[in-house]
Parts: structure tokens; C-alpha cells; sequence
């Protein structure tokens, strides 16, 4: 019974970070039809931020504020620098594109992913930062249940996750904001043509799903520890597998499917071997593409006749 | 008659003047090209190859690497060579280590420092066999490398694993550390040939020593939240009758987060981990182990660990890893100057063969043992060492009894 509450926990921590990078995925899909291969790395660049903005305030050691206001400052500085950024690339690298062939964009995301990754190795190295979390968070202060420690990191993680996915959901269906990016991802000319201004809007798009991702960065830091500059790659696919099986350009599928893909990863890990846990993971995103390739919450795209 | 004196008087200062000052320049410049002569005839070229900006061993690549450059300088000094030293980064990478081995070999390099990692060997090995370059490793211990003849040009300056996974072995079973006969010992690979073959020379001698081994792998080129769900899986396998978990592998940032992980759900077994994991300043779980290859030379006071100490004290904590590649240049660059004594201009054959004649006294060597090969590469003489890790991250040598 600890396995398998252990095993719970840890996959639910790693399924809310899968979830939060999806959903920017997820989104940018809807309103550009554009898969953005460097989200991932936008999640590394938020944990550096993040790493860096600890170290400026004294950490891991010798902290100047409140471990609790650090942890909120390293979010948020960390979700609006990666935001700007996100919203960078969107402006410079994928609007020029937006009317070539679909190729090209894809091509130039996998582009700065690459650039993403080879900047933070040129600018900060490849040697790996520990956040040393256990330092200003300590494991004392963990819940225990059934012989299993939950760790405060942990459950702030899950609790910054739901509430992010929750105000997203918020956001989408219950703003003015959020109407315009549901008619954008619908039919973007008639959006135009209906007054919406599309190019804001897909720059705020860009802005929330590269902020999460940025936040989700962060979080990586505080619950795994080390981080480097190729963190960003192998999660970012993850998450895209999670995107997909949920339903691309579907927001409740991102975060079921961000799910599915931590506590599937974990559960694997625990009670077949860490060797195969990548295998099924990505055994399951062929078979969604097979059986389902709309993913569980998307819809079959509409034929016209 | 007065003016002429004079005028002749002065003509025989100036000329006098003359030969002091331009003999004498002509005597020092004979000297100086004399001497730039001995020092320029003995110019050849050197190569590195370590994981030292990309991958999961950096601080060992960066030990590695600042400790080669020491050694080409002391050398150079010392012999009065001028010899330089290329880079090139493998990131424990296979793959990159072999196209950097071509880069290597297209240039003029004369003999090759590494590399680091045994399944780098595995790769290089013939490539370099091929072209004749002797290659020297100060961290490449999977015994096969020179065992099963591919790689004939490669040396290595530290004992292989058939050395240091019985020892580390012994030392387990003889202090009691697995606890009870009987208790559980987990052994975790991370899919690697070094760490594999440490985990085949050790679990059946474990076993024998009356315990049950629990076998287990995991990616070890695995990142962030993969990485995590891997090690947090492999702490959930640590139960109550688990007293150790015995880690040979390759990332010492990946122990250091499995150490992290065990902590944080509440484990309490000890770690002991081989030389890939012992990184001063990155593993540094109390209570641990690390064994290794080189010895700790800050503890010593001969004049020849006192140079090597100051000369890397501005890179900072270093592990055991920069002795042996300190050692494993020194090699090369004794070998080249021996060419050139010789009279002989230095090519990689010559060299190759100089390497194999190498002979350098136990006085002479930081490692504390002769430097002598045997016909497949492997060092004669055999030697390890432990280290306990305490409070603070602080490496204590145990004595070897």
C-alpha cells in the first residue's frame, strides 16, 4: 500500500507539470494550428528564472525573505519574464509565417527550441543547479499517511496546478478574453472580420501558455531539485504526448491527458521498470493516434459535403 | 696632430663600444636561439576528450579537463617542450566521442587524454586503433576494454572494475554496512557498460556474503520529471530490510537527487556509490560512500601533490577524478619529450611506442603507485580508495587497512 501511495503522489506531481506544459500546447494549437515544439524549453528557461531568482534572494542557504514569499516571487517572476518571452518568439519567429505552408513554422519552433537550449548552455553552462529546496522547505515539515511522506513542495505543486488549470478554465469560458480566443481558434477570418483583434489575442495566448509552462519550470526545480538546460526537451514531448491523448486544441483533455501521462509514467516506473516506463508512455500516443486520433476529448474534425 | 688623437681617441671608444654592445647581443641572441631551438625542435600537439559541457558528469569532464591543462604546462616546463592541448567535448555521449575522435585524428594530435567513459572506449577504441593514436584514459575501468583485443592502442592510468567492485564488495560485507545477514541489498544500474559490468562483478560477491541483491536499472540519461518518476520509483523499492543501496553510476548529480528523494520519503538506507559518483560539491548525502581510482592528494605534503593542489585550487572542491587524467597527460607528454630526446621528430607511432616503454616511479606519480602497462594497455599495479562523505559534504579518505 506505501508503493502505491508513493507512486500516486509522485505521478500526480509530474502529471500536473505534464498538464500545465500541454495546455500551452494545447492552446497555441487552437488558435494558430501550430504544434510549438519549443514549449518545452520555455519550461526550462522558467526553471533557470526561477533557480536565479532563489540564488539572488540568498538562497539555498541564507535566505533574506520568507521561504513562502520566495516561492511565490520565483512563480510569478518566472511566469511573466518566460510570458514576455513566449510572446517574443510568437511576434518574431511564427506571425511572419502565419500565412506559409504549415512546414515552415513547425520547422522554425523545432528552431528555437534548439536555440532556447544552446543559449541557457552557453550562457549559464551545462554543469546542473540544485535548487536544494529541502534547504528553505524542509522535508520535516511533510504530511504523513499510511507510513508515506507528502512532502510540503509536493502538495504545493498539485495546489499552484489545479488552481492554475482551474483559472484557466475560468478564463476561457467565462471571459471576453476568452471568447475571443475560442472564436480565434473556431475560424480566425471571421473573427477578424467580426472586430476581434487576432493578433492580440494570439499574443495573450501565447503570453498564458508560455507564463504556466514558465511556473511549471519553477515547480520542476522545487520538487526534483537539479535542472539543466536539456530538462525542457524530453518533457516538452510528454506533454505533447499528453495533448494529444486528451484531444489537441481541447483544454480539459491537456490537463486529463497531463494527468494520464504522469501517474501512467509513474506507475510503470514503480511496478514494471523504469526501463519501459517511456515505451508505454509513448505506445499509448500511437495508440490514441490510431484508435482515437482526435485524442479522448477531442472532437472528429467535420467533413463537408 | 691633437685633433687627429682625438678623433682616432674617440673612434676606438666607439668601436670599442661597438664590440660590447653588439657581441654581446650577438652572444645573448646565440643564446636565445640556441636556446629557443631546444625548446621549438620538441613542438607537437595533444587532445583531450572528456564530458566537460554537455551530459550528466560535467564537474568530473571540468576536473578532468583543468587538471590536463596543468599537467601539459608542468611538462612543458619541465622538459622544456612546446606542446599544446586540444579539447573537444563528449558529453559521455558515444557517439559524440567518436566524432570527436575523428576530429582528433584529422588533426595533428600525436596522442589522445581519455576518454572519460568506458562506453566512450567501446566506441573510440578501433577508431583510433585504426589510425595509430594512443589514447590514455584516466577514468575508462570496464575490464573488457582491454581484454577483448579491439582496442590495442589504449592505455588507462587506474585499475579496472575488476578492482573496485570487489573491493567496494569486500568493504560492504566486512563493516557490516547491508546490516543482517539475510537483509535486502539494492544494486541499481543506469544502463550503462561501466555501470553494468561493476553490477556483474559485484552482486554474485554480495550474495555470497549471505544477502539477498534486489537488481534494478534505470535510464541514466533520463531528465527532470522523467528522471524523478525513475528514482522516486526506485525509493519506493527501498523497504525496511534495506540497509544499502549500491549506486555505480555514472552521474553524480543523479545520485545526489536519489539521495534527495530517499530523504524526502523517509528512507534511511545508505548510499554508496563507485567513482562516477564522487563529485565533491555534488554528492554530498551524509553518511554515503564513494570509492575511486585516485587518491586524495590535499591530505598529502610531498612537493609533487603540493604543485598539482596549487595549481588547481582556483577551479575550486575537485573529486579523485583529476589525478589519474593529471597523470594519465604526464604519460603522453613524458612520452613525446622522450621522442624528442631521442632526436627523432614525434609522430604518433613513436609515441605509441613510447607510451608502452613508460616507467615512472611511485615517488614520481600521485597516484602513489608506479606507472607501468602491461602488454594490453591495463596498469600494472592496483590501487583503490574510499571515501566516507560527512556532515557538510566533506570527503574523508578511509585508510586503506
Amino acid at each position: 500500500m506505501q508503493i502505491f501511495i508513493q507512486t500516486l503522489v509522485s505521478g500526480l506531481v509530474v502529471g500536473c507539470l505534464y498538464a500545465l506544459i500541454a495546455l500551452g500546447y494545447t492552446m497555441v494549437y487552437g488558435v494558430l494550428k501550430l504544434l510549438n515544439f519549443a514549449h518545452g524549453d520555455l519550461y526550462m528557461v522558467g526553471a533557470f528564472v526561477g533557480y536565479y531568482v532563489m540564488r539572488w534572494f540568498g538562497g539555498p542557504s541564507a535566505l533574506v525573505i520568507p521561504a513562502p514569499l520566495l516561492v511565490v516571487l520565483m512563480m510569478l517572476i518566472a511566469g511573466l519574464g518566460v510570458g514576455a518571452l513566449g510572446m517574443g518568439i510568437e511576434r518574431f519567429a511564427y506571425r511572419p509565417l502565419r500565412n506559409a505552408p504549415r512546414i515552415a513554422p513547425l520547422i522554425t519552433a523545432l528552431g528555437i527550441s534548439f536555440i532556447l537550449e544552446d543559449s541557457v548552455l552557453l550562457l549559464f553552462g551545462g554543469y546542473p543547479r540544485d535548487y536544494s529546496a529541502s534547504d528553505y522547505l524542509p522535508f520535516s515539515g511533510s504530511i504523513h499517511i499510511d507510513g508515506v511522506n507528502i512532502w510540503s513542495v509536493q502538495i504545493i505543486v498539485v495546489a499552484v496546478s489545479v488552481v492554475m488549470m482551474f483559472g484557466l478554465r475560468e478564463l476561457v469560458n467565462r471571459t471576453l478574453f476568452g471568447k475571443s480566443m475560442r472564436a480565434v481558434a473556431s475560424d480566425r477570418e471571421a473573427a477578424e472580420m467580426l472586430g476581434i483583434n487576432v493578433n492580440r489575442t494570439i499574443a495573450l495566448t501565447f503570453f498564458i501558455g508560455s507564463a504556466m509552462a514558465g511556473v511549471a519550470g519553477v515547480m520542476s526545480g522545487l520538487a526534483f531539485g537539479q535542472i539543466t538546460n536539456v530538462i525542457g526537451f524530453l518533457a516538452g514531448l510528454k506533454a505533447f504526448t499528453a495533448a494529444v491523448v486528451g484531444g489537441i486544441g481541447s483544454i480539459p483533455g491537456a490537463m486529463i491527458g497531463g494527468l494520464v501521462i504522469g501517474l501512467c509514467e509513474s506507475f510503470s516506473s514503480s511496478y514494471i521498470s523504469s526501463q519501459y516506463s517511456d515505451l508505454i508512455v509513448f505506445a499509448l500516443l500511437i495508440a490514441t493516434m490510431l484508435l482515437r486520433p482526435q485524442g479522448v476529448f477531442g472532437r472528429p474534425p467535420l467533413q463537408k459535403v | 696632430m691633437k685633433v687627429r688623437r682625438i678623433f682616432a681617441g674617440t673612434l676606438g671608444v666607439m668601436a670599442l663600444a661597438s664590440v660590447t654592445v653588439f657581441g654581446g647581443t650577438s652572444s645573448a641572441h646565440v643564446a636565445k636561439v640556441a636556446g629557443a631551438k631546444i625548446a621549438s625542435t620538441c613542438s607537437a600537439s595533444i587532445a583531450i576528450e572528456a564530458p566537460f559541457s554537455t551530459g550528466p558528469a560535467i564537474p568530473l569532464g571540468l576536473e578532468q579537463l583543468h587538471f590536463a591543462e596543468l599537467a601539459v604546462a608542468q611538462a612543458n616546463k619541465a622538459n622544456g617542450t612546446n606542446i599544446t592541448l586540444g579539447q573537444d567535448n563528449t558529453g559521455l555521449v558515444p557517439a559524440t566521442a567518436v566524432s570527436a575522435a575523428r576530429s582528433i585524428i584529422a588533426s595533428s594530435a600525436v596522442a589522445m587524454i581519455g576518454p572519460a567513459g568506458s562506453q566512450e572506449v567501446e566506441a573510440v577504441g578501433p577508431v583510433i586503433a585504426k589510425a595509430g593514436l594512443a589514447a590514455i584514459s584516466g577514468s575508462a575501468t570496464l575490464p573488457a576494454l582491454t581484454t577483448d583485443g579491439k582496442n590495442p592502442t589504449f592505455f588507462r592510468v587506474v585499475p579496472d572494475d575488476d578492482v573496485q567492485g570487489p573491493r567496494d564488495a569486500a568493504y560492504i560485507l566486512a563493516h557490516g554496512l547491508a546490516g543482517a545477514k539475510g537483509s535486502t541489498i539494492l544494486i541499481v544500474d543506469d544502463e550503462e557498460a561501466y555501470s553494468e559490468g561493476l553490477v556483474a562483478v559485484m552482486t554474485p560477491l554480495l550474495k555470497a556474503g549471505g544477502y539477498t541483491v534486489n537488481h534494478q536499472s534505470y535510464n541514466g540519461a533520463d531528465t527532470g520529471a522523467t528522471l524523478q518518476s525513475d528514482l522516486s520509483s526506485l525509493a519506493s523499492k527501498v523497504t525496511s530490510s534495506t540497509h544499502i543501496v549500491v549506486i555505480p553510476w555514472q552521474s553524480a548529480g543523479n545520485a545526489q537527487q536519489f539521495g534527495k528523494t530517499l530523504e524526502q520519503q523517509g528512507k534511511k538506507a545508505i548510499l554508496f556509490g563507485t567513482d562516477g559518483t564522487n563529485a565533491p560539491g555534488t554528492f554530498i548525502i551524509p553518511g554515503s560512500y564513494s570509492s575511486n581510482f585516485g587518491p586524495d592528494i590535499s591530505q598529502t605534503k610531498t612537493a609533487l601533490d603540493e604543485s598539482i593542489v596549487k595549481g588547481v585550487a582556483k577551479y575550486g572542491p575537485y573529486g579523485p577524478f583529476g589525478v589519474p587524467t593529471w597523470q594519465a597527460t604526464t604519460v603522453a607528454m613524458d612520452a613525446i619529450a622522450s621522442v624528442c630526446k631521442s632526436g627523432a621528430t614525434p609522430t604518433r607511432a613513436n609515441v605509441l611506442a613510447a607510451i608502452k616503454k613508460t616507467d615512472i616511479p611511485a615517488s614520481q606519480s600521485p597516484e602513489g603507485v608506479p606507472i607501468q602497462f602491461k602488454a594490453d594497455g591495463d596498469l600494472k599495479a592496483q590501487a583503490g580508495f574510499l571515501f566516507k562523505i560527512e556532515a557538510g559534504g566533506k570527503y574523508v579518505e578511509i585508510p586503506d587497512k
